[in-house]
């Protein structure tokens, strides 16, 4: 849909992202992480023109459609391979990829790896409400064991799968953890996010109040604790108080390891670095640095 | 000595994988070429890189049609065979591509400890009433071939052919010398002269035939390029504009992303290989999201893997372009053999209701215009364009007058005559999309959300009847926008008659020479050839109606109840009883002889040719 942007020389605010009411179910985990990126698109005043969000399928694929910037709702799985033809082609645009659990960890499972093994630019937000929602309440990766799902009635039938334990595994420079009922929180991880030099993977904890109420319960707070450091991202304000906080360094890539082979959860940066090699900039770099030749010569090396 | 003169002729050289008889064929071709001659030139690859030395998976060799006229095709049987060894030999005779008065020279240096192999296939052949020659290497080219680690025999046979057609001994020097000149030392530039010069002496002394193939003056000089498919198709996307290949290893698509991979970048473009076919055509549609135009390319296999991707570009109406270069499938299949059997697939593919369009290439020229085409009819439309090649076209090679070069940029620049080598008039400006506002990242005021769900005009997800059918007609409208602007296909003999025979994308070359030769002997034949299969012109039932009978000839399996694939969509068209009068799926291209032979049933004639 279009919508009219504010004037590119006047800051604009929230409502000028709003394009229209989401079609989520109340109480969903969703406006959350809608209006952490809204705050966060606003409070950097990055160029709405010069964004495009990019999503998969599954409640989280609609987030796009809901922010007056440009979208791409693509394919079930498939958001990051459109997002990396953005970023090779088009170095002007800010990209963030929108991805649900199933979506990220199952059928694009692949993407994910090859995504984060690309380290190209953009910001990569992780829905996890540990369950596959807009089919109806079947088991995702991230389903926690024994919960009774459709697809798996008595009880869910595997560990689930530690998503930031992969992306670490699999060489990720940018590795943080957030949830969607710490809207200050999940504004500044954005913007660490967005600030970081490659691909940022922001793990975002997420209710589903319609197929898994008793999930996530954020008035309890011993399930989690954040993470303190200096190069990393300050505990959220109205949380931080109420539980635990441990400190720690963001370059330590073994104690990050540690930290998310563990039951417990933990809000915060868990690693990053700024100098692995982006294969955005590489690609971009081969033509820069290759001797341009005229086209109405190509055919000369063929001659006999 | 016995010489033979021929209008045309086709000899093949038969070795090992891995000892370079497709570079020998290369060298030969194109000493011909600059002498006047016409050469058409099909390389046999294994599906393994490698396979172990004398057995029959590891033939790898190279056909070559000499003729003093422009040849379409790689013809009918072969003349003169030379193989490095029995069992190469044996495995391409099951191909029964042989004319009965075909020579075969053997190289009986391996016969030492396999008597009985080459005991066993020399009865065979003789069976076969087909001469045998056996040839062996002379003691000082051995001498060289084992100082190059077993390397070289591939010059040995160069030079046989060498005299065999009767070419300047210099002249082929010259070419060894422009070919390797830069890749070799001189020492082992000189070594290969001399086994060389040591197979053409041997040739010389010890072979009684040759073989006169006119040269044709007006065939000399003037530009000349020596092209097979994929590279022209790669130089097309170049001079097309496109700055993005994207795309995942696969026979026989792999050799455009390496050429590009070379030479892309100096042309402003990059190239993605993706971590699977998913994958690089969504790159490749993030990018022409973007505005930048981006291609992908790939086999059977590949697309099936796509084909969700295909379906979702039509309905955000991002412009795509896909390269499918058609093997024998389905499944694997044969990796390195031609088929004409993803034509369904292409149309018909993904699920829902299709919007594409497809067009085909039969050989190199229309490789070379393919790319600008496709660009041209994807962002005019904003739909998926398909490019159909075949691992026979893809792979096979011919010598061509140098091609003007269009160096696209705006698409509203595309040339006439690339138009017209496709049949198709330039399209109108206006032509309506199901979303009005198209505006690409960057532009102010137009910021847009594509999705694959369906839209309104406006672009808001909308799940009312009314405008889910009127997303179906502006998608369909652009399509039949095609349909109108096509121009009558590209047609062979006569206009009328009894039997008009129908083909699309590699097999142009052997219906224009069969219905040549069968015009010329007094037949009632027609042949069409279409190059852009979806959509399908309107007039194609007025021109049916004119024959009595009209047949497809096709790279694909059909029988008596399943109409091969064209033939089945050239039916539904125009509700007239179209048949496959060839539809085999043997992994071989279809011969002009074999159109002949059906021709000829078809008419009832008894003579032999």
């Amino acid at each position: 849909m279009v919508t009219q942007s504010a004037p590119s020389n006047a800051p604009f605010n929230i409502k000028d992202l709003f394009t229209e009411n989401p079609r989520w179910c109340v109480g969903c985990g969703d406006f959350g992480i809608l209006m952490g990126v809204k705050r966060f698109m606003v409070d950097t005043q990055i160029v709405p023109h010069n964004t495009v969000h990019v999503s998969g399928i599954g409640c989280s694929g609609r987030a796009p459609n809901y922010i007056n910037a440009y979208g791409v709702h693509s394919i079930h799985g498939r958001p990051i391979t459109i997002a990396l033809g953005l970023a090779l082609t088009r170095p002007d645009l800010n990209i963030f990829v929108h991805s649900g659990d199933g979506d990220a960890l199952s059928i694009g499972g692949n993407h994910l790896i090859h995504g984060v093994n690309k380290n190209f630019k953009c910001v990569f937000l992780l829905y996890d409400n540990e369950i596959y929602a807009l089919t109806k309440a079947q088991s995702s990766p991230t389903t926690r064991k024994g919960h009774a799902t459709m697809t798996q009635p008595k009880g869910t039938f595997l560990d689930p799968l530690k998503a930031i334990r992969l992306v670490l595994g699999i060489g990720g420079s940018f590795v943080a953890s957030t949830a969607d009922w710490m809207p200050d929180h999940l504004a500044n991880t954005l913007k660490a996010a967005f600030a970081h030099n490659g691909f940022a993977f922001v793990h975002i904890s997420q209710r589903c109040p319609h197929f898994d109420p008793e999930n996530f319960d954020h008035k309890n707070s011993s399930w989690f604790a954040f993470l303190k450091h200096e190069k990393g991202i300050a505990p959220d304000k109205r949380v931080a108080d109420k539980c635990e906080i441990i400190a720690h360094d963001p370059g330590d890539l073994n104690e990050a390891f540690k930290l998310s082979n563990q039951e417990k959860s933990y809000f915060g940066l868990f690693y990053q670095d700024q100098n692995k090699p982006r294969y955005d900039e590489i690609l971009r770099n081969q033509v820069a640095s290759a001797k341009q030749l005229p086209r109405e010569e190509i055919l000369e090396k063929y001659k006999i | 000595m016995s010489v033979q003169k021929a209008n045309v002729t086709r000899f093949e050289l038969l070795m090992d994988a891995g000892f370079g008889a497709q570079k020998a064929g290369d060298i030969l071709v194109q000493a011909f070429a600059k002498l006047g001659r016409y050469v058409y030139i099909e390389p046999m690859i294994p599906a393994e890189i490698s396979p172990p030395p004398r057995t029959r998976p590891a033939l790898s060799g190279v056909i070559i049609r000499l003729a003093d006229f422009d040849i379409t095709n790689i013809g009918n049987n072969t003349d003169v065979i030379l193989a490095a060894h029995e069992i190469v030999l044996d495995r391409r005779l099951d191909d029964d591509e042989y004319n009965p008065q075909c020579r075969v020279l053997l190289d009986i240096g391996d016969k030492k400890g396999n008597e009985e192999s080459y005991e066993r296939v020399c009865k065979r052949v003789a069976q076969m009433g087909l001469s045998i020659y056996p040839i062996e290497m002379t003691p000082e080219a051995l001498k060289i071939i084992q100082n190059l680690g077993g390397k070289g025999k591939n010059m040995y046979y160069l030079g046989m052919f060498a005299q065999i057609y009767g070419m300047p001994e210099q002249a082929i020097i010259d070419e060894i010398k422009e070919t390797f000149g830069k890749k070799l030392n001189e020492d082992i530039l000189n070594k290969n002269i001399e086994i060389f010069h040591q197979g053409l002496q041997y040739a010389k002394e010890n072979i009684h035939f040759s073989y006169e193939v006119k040269s044709v003056p007006e065939n000399i000089g003037g530009e000349k390029i020596l092209i097979d498919g994929n590279t022209s198709l790669s130089m097309g996307i170049i001079d097309a504009g496109i700055k993005l290949f994207s795309g995942y290893p696969i026979t026989p698509a792999s050799s455009i992303m390496h050429t590009l991979a070379k030479e892309l970048p100096s042309y402003g473009g990059m190239v993605h290989q993706a971590e699977d076919e998913i994958s690089a055509i969504g790159t490749a549609i993030g990018a022409y999201y973007g505005g930048t135009p981006a291609i992908t390319a790939t086999s059977g296999p590949g697309l099936s893997l796509k084909q969700e991707f295909i379906g979702y570009a039509s309905v955000t109406e991002i412009p795509i372009i896909i390269i499918d270069a058609q093997r024998s499938g389905p499944s694997t299949g044969m990796p390195t053999k031609t088929e004409q059997s993803d034509l369904p697939a292409a149309i018909f593919g993904n699920h829902g209701d299709n919007t594409k369009i497809v067009i085909s290439v039969s050989n190199v020229i229309d490789c070379f215009y393919a790319p600008v085409m496709a660009r041209y009819l994807a962002e005019k439309l904003r739909l998926p364009v398909f490019i159909m090649s075949d691992f026979q076209t893809a792979n096979s090679y011919k010598v061509i007058k140098k091609l003007k070069v269009c160096a696209l940029d705006n698409v509203n620049d595309i040339p006439d005559f690339v138009l017209e080598r496709f049949h198709i008039s330039r399209l109108s400006e206006k032509i309506e999309m199901v979303r009005t506002n198209q505006s690409t990242p960057g532009v102010e005021g137009g910021m847009r959300r594509v999705t694959g769900l369906n839209t309104d005009q406006a672009g808001h997800i909308n799940y009312f009847s009314g405008v889910n059918q009127r997303s179906h007609q502006v998608r369909n409208e652009k399509v039949h926008t095609v349909r109108r602007a096509l121009t009558k296909p590209e047609m062979f003999g006569k206009g009328e008659g009894e039997l008009l025979v129908v083909g699309w994308g590699s097999t142009r070359g052997v219906i224009e020479e069969s219905v040549d030769i069968l015009s010329k002997q007094g037949y009632s034949i027609g042949g069409m050839h279409l190059k852009i299969v979806n959509p399908l012109p309107l007039m194609l039932k007025e021109i049916f109606s004119k024959f009595q009978k009209v047949v497809t000839v096709e790279l694909a399996y059909g029988d008596q109840y399943k109409p091969a694939p064209l033939a089945m969509l050239l039916r539904a068209e125009t509700l007239i009883d179209v048949q496959s009068m060839i539809s085999r799926a043997t992994g071989r291209p279809i011969r002009p002889l074999d159109i002949r032979e059906k021709v000829k049933e078809f008419f009832g004639a008894t003579q032999n040719f």
